[in-house]
């Protein structure tokens, strides 16, 4: 009785559909170059991580732990859990996925950083930003997989590609709440002594929005690590494509070996990047 | 007739006020809002505060300000929160632009500057000391005081040497390389004024500068600013909300009220012959001995006698606690009179052996709840310090010469401090 009206239907699914073929039709070149080059930086980056003798990454990982944590044994324990992902047999599985979550975060930190800077200057900006970085965190990511798959095909592109869309938003968010919690003497007195705008960026906000930064940096990653499963679908290699071929084939140990590995990689990233931050916000005083 | 010899004076001053004055302010107001440009074309020029925010939806915060400020001047804005004392120091800056009218600088109009001269002008010219300091948290004393040369771009070496120099004139020597955190209030606003030094500016804008330091510390701090200002003869500009501040430093006072200035002058003219009623409570309530009560200010006293003890006893009390005098009481601690170091020696000497025969059994005495001001009259007319009573005669406690003097002092400051 009460259903909707066929006359107010909007034909949203039509129009996407019709952009996507006009894209690939008109731009497909453009995306295929951009594709390629992409390729070809993440398959320098797996080659990069790929090359590392695992005695020097377990030692690295456990000084850098130690270093930043300031306990030895949060270093032994950090350094220990990559020799059980070892021990599994998935070495090199973790460092392929390594090499895609460094490249996604890399490639989200250059894009999100300066876009969270002109997020903070502008109120604008930020109005219609906001809605676009909602959306890119509740989207369903496989969404986004399938045209995703249309543009770059099969493979890692994809997967970093959707990564970067599901994994950017915390460090745009992050930067433009830094910068604008800057307190406003502060910036005001800046500006007072003459800064230009680039001097009042580099000078003030970036390094009082610091502690922020960081937080978002690692939120991130975070999120990027969180993304390998599903970017194995869409023909990603590493610790995703295990858990997913361990479900399919209803292997429920090797599933278990292989998910706690990433959970392994996501606990020693999270607590360095995370005492990384922490100790940018105790060297600026407690805020005040 | 009279308009167009009126409009060959006015031509006649223009040269003088280009050439003589450091600041000149002409005209200006500052309206805050959207419709700001309506209240500036229409009627409302002439409307209160409140009907401009009625009827425009729009603050007005300051009205038709002008103003002449001498080279190596200094001059002080007064007023209390919401006179738009504030925001008339920024326009100076154009750290807020004015709505209308103009500021000038060393004889130009730099509301005409386009964003590269007036970056000149705050990087060379004139420079600011904050209320809240507005240093920068990550960055050590040193670095905070050469952020003005550092922006510049002055190199590393030069501009350490210049900021240095800062340092060493407000007395920061040895802690260059702190953070600002880990100062106190008043060497946090040393570094500011350090910091301000430091370009070497020919106008110094100082937006309370004192008003978050606690009374001694801003005490001093105005002292050092007298002397500092003696010496270096910059134009200052001072924003206030206390008379005794304004009074201590100012050359002239500008006082205002909802965004006018209602009386310009010495201190002296200001303090002789307030403009209005508001300047003249602001000038009454600068006076403590009209509020302040002898319970207020008493003190315990250092030595305190009884009546049954023995001069010797007295008289080593007295010598090894330092007093020239005590009050001796009663076992109930009823007053009974007050005794000298002078005339228990001579007692002694004369070998008596009461503390009665050494006593001024008539001290200087008042209540608790008299004012500071009737106080005076008992103070010169006694050597004695004034004994407080209760009164039932009880003891309570003393108010020295001295103590008056200071209260005065203290509690304008601590009035002000809130």
């Amino acid at each position: 009785m009460y259903e909707f009206p066929e006359a107010l239907s909007v034909p949203l699914s039509d129009w996407v559909d019709a952009v996507m073929s006009w894209l690939l039709t008109n731009w497909g070149t453009l995306f295929d170059a951009v594709g390629k080059a992409l390729l070809q930086m993440l398959l320098y980056v797996e080659r990069f991580f790929l090359l590392l003798p695992w005695p020097l990454v377990v030692a690295g990982v456990g000084l850098a732990a130690w270093r930043t944590l300031g306990k030895w044994w949060s270093g032994a324990v950090m350094a220990g859990l990559l020799m059980v992902i070892g021990s599994f047999g998935y070495w090199k599985l973790a460092m392929m996925t390594l090499a895609i979550v460094t490249s996604a975060v890399v490639i989200s930190l250059a894009i999100g950083i300066p876009m969270g800077i002109v997020m903070a200057r502008s109120d604008f900006v930020e109005s219609t930003i906001r809605p676009v970085l909602d959306a890119m965190q509740t989207m369903p990511s496989f969404v986004y997989l399938i045209p995703a798959l249309m543009f770059f095909g099969l493979g890692k592109v994809p997967a970093v590609f959707a990564t970067i869309i599901y994994a950017m938003p915390p460090v745009i968010r992050l930067t433009n709440v830094g910068i604008r919690q800057v307190p406003s003497s502060v910036v005001e007195a800046a500006e007072a002594f003459g800064s230009s705008s680039w001097q009042l960026l580099f000078n003030v906000q970036l390094p009082l929005a610091r502690p922020s930064i960081m937080v978002g940096i690692n939120q991130t990653t975070m999120m990027a690590l969180s993304m390998v499963v599903i970017a194995s679908m869409i023909g990603a290699r590493g610790l995703g494509l295990e858990v997913l071929l361990a479900i399919n084939r209803i292997e429920v140990g090797r599933g278990f070996e292989a998910g706690l590995s990433i959970v392994f990689l996501a606990i020693i990233i999270d607590r360095i990047t995370h005492a990384l931050a922490a100790r940018q916000q105790k060297t600026l005083g407690g805020g005040s | 007739m009279e308009e167009s010899r009126l409009e060959v004076s006015e031509e006649a001053e223009t040269p003088r006020d280009v050439m003589d004055y450091s600041v000149e302010v002409r005209g200006l107001w500052k309206v805050f809002g959207p419709r700001s440009n309506e209240v500036m074309d229409g009627d409302l020029r002439r409307a209160s505060k409140d009907e401009i925010l009625e009827k425009a939806g729009c603050v007005l915060a300051l009205r038709d300000i002008s103003f002449q400020v001498e080279r190596g001047e200094f001059f002080v804005l007064m007023g209390l929160s919401g006179s738009g004392k504030s925001t008339l120091i920024r326009c100076l800056l154009r750290l807020i632009e004015p709505t209308v009218g103009k500021v000038f600088i060393n004889g130009e109009d730099i509301c005409s500057y386009n964003k590269a001269r007036l970056m000149h002008l705050r990087r060379h010219t004139v420079s600011m000391v904050f209320q809240h300091f507005g240093l920068l948290p990550h960055c050590t004393v040193i670095d905070n005081v050469a952020y003005g040369l550092k922006i510049r771009g002055m190199p590393k070496k030069e501009r350490y040497e210049r900021a240095q120099e800062a340092i060493e004139t407000v007395g920061l020597k040895g802690w260059e390389h702190y953070l600002p955190n880990s100062l106190s209030g008043g060497m946090q606003q040393r570094v500011g004024l350090a910091r301000a030094l430091a370009t070497d500016p020919q106008i110094l804008l100082m937006d309370e500068p004192f008003s978050g330091l606690d009374p001694l510390i801003r005490r001093q701090m105005q002292d050092e600013l007298v002397e500092l200002q003696d010496r270096l003869r910059k134009t200052v500009i001072f924003v206030t909300h206390d008379l005794y501040e304004a009074l201590k430093l100012g050359c002239r006072i500008a006082i205002m009220r909802d965004g006018e200035i209602i009386q310009l002058g010495t201190p002296e003219e200001i303090i002789t012959d307030p403009a209005d009623d508001y300047v003249r409570e602001f000038v009454q309530d600068a006076s403590p001995a009209k509020v302040l009560t002898a319970g207020k200010i008493m003190e315990e006293p250092e030595l305190l006698l009884y009546e049954w003890q023995g001069p010797k006893a007295a008289h080593h009390m007295l010598r090894s606690s330092k007093q020239d005098h005590a009050f001796v009481v009663s076992k109930s601690r009823q007053l009974v009179g007050i005794v000298t170091r002078e005339r228990i020696r001579e007692t002694i000497e004369r070998g008596a052996s009461s503390l009665r025969d050494a006593m001024d059994e008539e001290p200087p005495t008042c209540t608790p709840d008299m004012l500071v001001e009737e106080l005076f009259p008992i103070a010169s007319s006694t050597p004695y310090p004034i004994a407080v009573l209760d009164e039932n005669g009880r003891f309570l406690g003393v108010i020295h010469n001295r103590t008056i003097l200071d209260s005065m002092i203290q509690d304008r400051e601590e009035k002000t401090d809130v």
